[in-house]
């Protein structure tokens, strides 16, 4: 049977601590880069602090994760790439990214409504030696080529081969967990089968208050995120000029916290 | 030439057809493609990438030593280095939950301020040198140790080579000091004191960072998560005193908004309403700040406060959380009946030690040793010469002599009780990862001047005697095992060695019994701290860059640009 893996991201829990920023980059071999920028650099799972705009006492902060939405529909990136560099995982839903196809023209960027999307300027570099503290199940990227967040697919891949080996078709929920959703202290990112519907991320997100960024433009991503907070829920339809060009700009994000 | 009529002069059609006829055949034949595909794998794959290393895969479990709070962590090996690091859920206090830093913190021993090489203002030494010239201070005068985790088995190292040699001084993190006032009314240790969090419904904290890092960072963020998070109706409540929305105030029950340094006002006010309106059974002295001078240097009204006291009393057990040395905070919990309380402060030994603090004033000395696990912005006011400790640069200006010593679990070392926890627990995080010969820790360092010193090994050894003959407590893995039931000291060094945790019994609240007879004076606030604030070493995991630098997350520590 195939699967639609997703997530559902609590943010009335999260405290924008950056464990999963952090889990992420370490799972997937995500270089450190003293010489980026917030505009350069390379963050498969971004946590954003935004604010409802009022000052003084009636201020109101939030974070928000944003990784790739991996969407269901009319795939934005898959739709752009020359090369057939995304595509999306029939079995799994999951939007897939092939480093070695990417020719890294960045038309998936520009696609991309959600700005999840990140490209490699630099050769990915470690201080001398600590290419032994890498992730063996995950290969390093060239530079020139557009990076996203994959599900920690390498994790899917060892859960696939230990249900191999014991000889079972279905992989055990507990063996695939995404890095970021491991490292969350707050259990904030419910991960699971969306087309389960026993699956506790697949309740979670027919629960109240649960909405997707940029809903109306048809995508149908597979990241929900869940807030009882009204100001919070709104941010989901902010945009950056006119709808027919819809992306994600969180106008009121807080530089530095 | 004429071949049948036709000339074989090329003709301007015979061009455009020709290419056409090229581009076609271009557009079906796959060598373009191929060509252009083989040269995009070829050009990822050039011999300077960085390749993971290759070999078997194991986790083993151990404890976190970057802070003296010891979270429970599963380090992933490959090839016999660590390539993962993530929370252990079996962990009695942390429970599965790390920093950021921790997970980063395995690429820490590669990072490139880590320090190789003996220095001596700033030129490169040699450990021969060093340790004659401590040898030779040592029979000069007077020599001080300061150690940044007291209780490990370092720590004892470190008293045993101080007897009759010279005094033993400790730089305790903020979560401590905020406990040190119950130390003068009560008569226990700050070290035998810890917050009964797990019991309390609710917290007012005064600026201390409850949920960006405070003591073990999965502890309270787990209760948190648990009790409050995302409900309207919260099992525990949190108000969050402080100058600005930050990371705990913004996601906090109730955020109170005070004039930067005024939280003791503030204690003294909401004190001073419990008082009046008999709003608690406990008794303690009046403040002698007015409802109005309170309002006054917070900002706040009157009425604000008032509200603020009854929210505090309406759900108890309450207990106030200062983010520093704060005897006015401390004095709230006297009234609030929190000191030696349910869900409050409570004594967690029965023996505990007072510990002198560094940040006293130096007695003559002729040498400072500074272990490794002090934080780097402590520079001890003191003329002797400094010999210090450091797995990391931190600034050659900050020492005489700068003495490489091991990194990120690259030795073995046991992890005693949290500063802030209400219950006992006993560690030992084994070094996982193999030290270079240029590194030694201060324990080593000493016993090559003294050899009647006992090893760490030794020591960690005879404390798990130790608490095999008590018979005490639980030990906790996957499973909580009663410690009556392991079955020999070698079982029970075994288990810990595998990351299992020793847990004490918690004792009655009751047993802390605190007496203030007047309000204390007024101090003034420290600012609140953060993980990366408190962090003892001078450089950030180099992954911290996704959160300093890629994003807008966080500002950039001040240290980093020292």
């Amino acid at each position: 049977m195939s699967a639609r893996y997703g997530m559902v991201i609590d943010l009335d829990r999260c405290t924008g601590c950056g464990s999963c920023m952090i889990a992420c980059a370490s799972e997937n071999n995500v270089p450190p880069l003293p010489q980026a920028t917030a505009r350069t650099g390379l963050t498969p799972m971004l946590v954003r602090r935004v604010s409802n705009g009022a000052q003084g006492t009636k201020r109101r902060e939030a974070f928000i994760p944003i990784m790739c939405m991996h969407c269901e529909h009319d795939t934005p990136c898959v739709k752009v790439c020359p090369q057939q560099a995304v595509e999306v995982d029939k079995a799994t839903g999951i939007v897939m990214q092939m480093p070695q196809r990417c020719l890294g023209c960045r038309y998936c960027m520009t696609a991309c409504p959600y700005h999840a999307r990140y490209y490699n300027w630099w050769d990915p570099a470690w201080p001398a030696g600590m290419e032994k503290s890498l992730n063996p199940g995950v290969a390093s990227r060239m530079r020139g080529v557009v990076e996203k967040c994959n599900m920690c697919h390498a994790r899917l891949h060892s859960a696939k081969e230990k249900a191999a080996a014991a000889g079972k078709r279905e992989i055990d929920p507990a063996d695939y967990v995404p890095a970021c959703v491991e490292a969350c202290p707050t259990g904030a990112i419910r991960f699971g089968n969306l087309a389960d519907p026993n699956d506790p991320a697949a309740r979670e997100s027919r629960s109240p208050g649960v909405f997707r960024l940029l809903a109306r433009i048809g995508t149908e991503p597979k990241v929900y995120y869940k807030s009882k907070e009204e100001w919070v829920r709104a941010l989901a339809e902010s945009t950056s000029g006119p709808s027919s060009k819809a992306s994600l700009t969180i106008a009121s994000e807080v530089k530095h916290g | 030439m004429k071949v049948e009529g036709r000339s074989m002069k090329l003709t301007r059609r015979d061009l455009l057809v020709w290419s056409a006829g090229a581009a076609a055949g271009l557009m079906v034949t796959p060598v373009p493609w191929k060509l252009l595909d083989d040269t995009s794998i070829w050009s990822q794959n050039w011999p300077w990438i960085p390749q993971p290393s290759r070999g078997p895969v194991e986790v083993q479990q151990s404890s976190c030593t970057l802070c003296p709070n010891g979270c429970g962590i599963r380090v992933r090996m490959a090839a016999g280095w660590p390539v993962g690091i993530a929370g252990l859920n079996s962990h009695p206090t942390s429970r599965g939950a790390l920093c950021p830093l921790g997970f980063g913190a395995h690429q820490l021993n590669w990072h490139p301020q880590r320090l190789r090489t003996v220095q001596h203002y700033s030129s490169t030494s040699s450990w021969g040198d060093a340790r004659t010239a401590f040898v030779k201070a040592c029979s000069e005068g007077p020599v001080v140790i300061i150690d940044g985790y007291p209780g490990r088995a370092s720590s004892s190292v470190f008293e045993t080579f101080l007897q009759g040699r010279g005094s033993y001084r400790v730089v305790q993190s903020s979560e401590a000091r905020a406990l040190a006032p119950y130390e003068a009314w009560s008569g226990v240790p700050a070290s035998g004191l810890g917050y009964d969090l797990e019991n309390a419904q609710t917290i007012v904290s005064f600026g201390a960072p409850l949920l960006d890092g405070w003591a073990s960072p999965g502890r309270f963020t787990r209760l948190w998560a648990e009790r409050a998070a995302g409900m309207s109706e919260p099992q525990l409540r949190l108000v969050q005193v402080e100058s600005s929305l930050s990371r705990t105030a913004a996601r906090a029950w109730q955020w109170v908004p005070v004039q930067p340094g005024t939280e003791t006002a503030l204690a003294a006010g909401v004190a001073r309403v419990l008082l009046e309106e008999r709003l608690v059974s406990a008794r303690g002295p009046m403040p002698p700040l007015t409802l109005t001078g309170a309002a006054a240097q917070t900002g706040l009204t009157t009425d604000s406060i008032r509200d603020l006291a009854r929210t505090i009393a309406a759900r108890t057990p309450a207990v106030a959380i200062a983010a520093d040395d704060n005897p006015a905070i401390a004095a709230l919990n006297i009234v609030l009946g929190a000191a030696g309380a349910r869900g409050g402060i409570v004594k967690r030994s029965k023996l505990s030690t007072s510990y002198v603090s560094a940040a006293a004033p130096i007695p003559a000395a002729r040498a400072v040793l500074i272990d490794s696990t002090v934080p780097w912005d402590f520079v001890p006011q003191t003329d002797a010469e400094v010999f210090r400790f450091a797995a990391w640069d931190g600034g050659a200006g900050k020492a005489d002599w700068l003495l490489p010593a091991p990194g990120f679990l690259e030795e073995l070392t046991d992890v005693p009780t949290a500063p802030t926890s209400a219950i006992e627990t006993y560690a030992v995080a084994p070094g996982v990862v193999k030290a270079s010969s240029e590194v030694q820790s201060p324990a080593q360092f000493l016993a090559s001047i003294d050899s009647t010193l006992t090893t760490t090994e030794k020591i960690v050894h005879d404390r798990c005697a130790q608490l095999f003959r008590g018979r005490t407590g639980i030990l906790q893995s996957q499973e909580r095992t009663p410690l009556a039931q392991v079955a020999s000291v070698q079982k029970l060094e075994e288990q810990l060695w595998k990351g299992a945790v020793w847990v004490g019994e918690a004792l009655r609240p009751e047993s802390l019994r605190c007496e203030l007879k007047e309000w204390p004076a007024a101090t003034p606030s420290s600012p609140p701290g953060s993980w990366s604030s408190m962090w003892p070493a001078p450089v950030l995991p180099p992954l911290a860059t996704k959160l300093y630098q890629e994003s807008t997350l966080r500002q950039p520590p001040e240290r980093r640009k020292a």
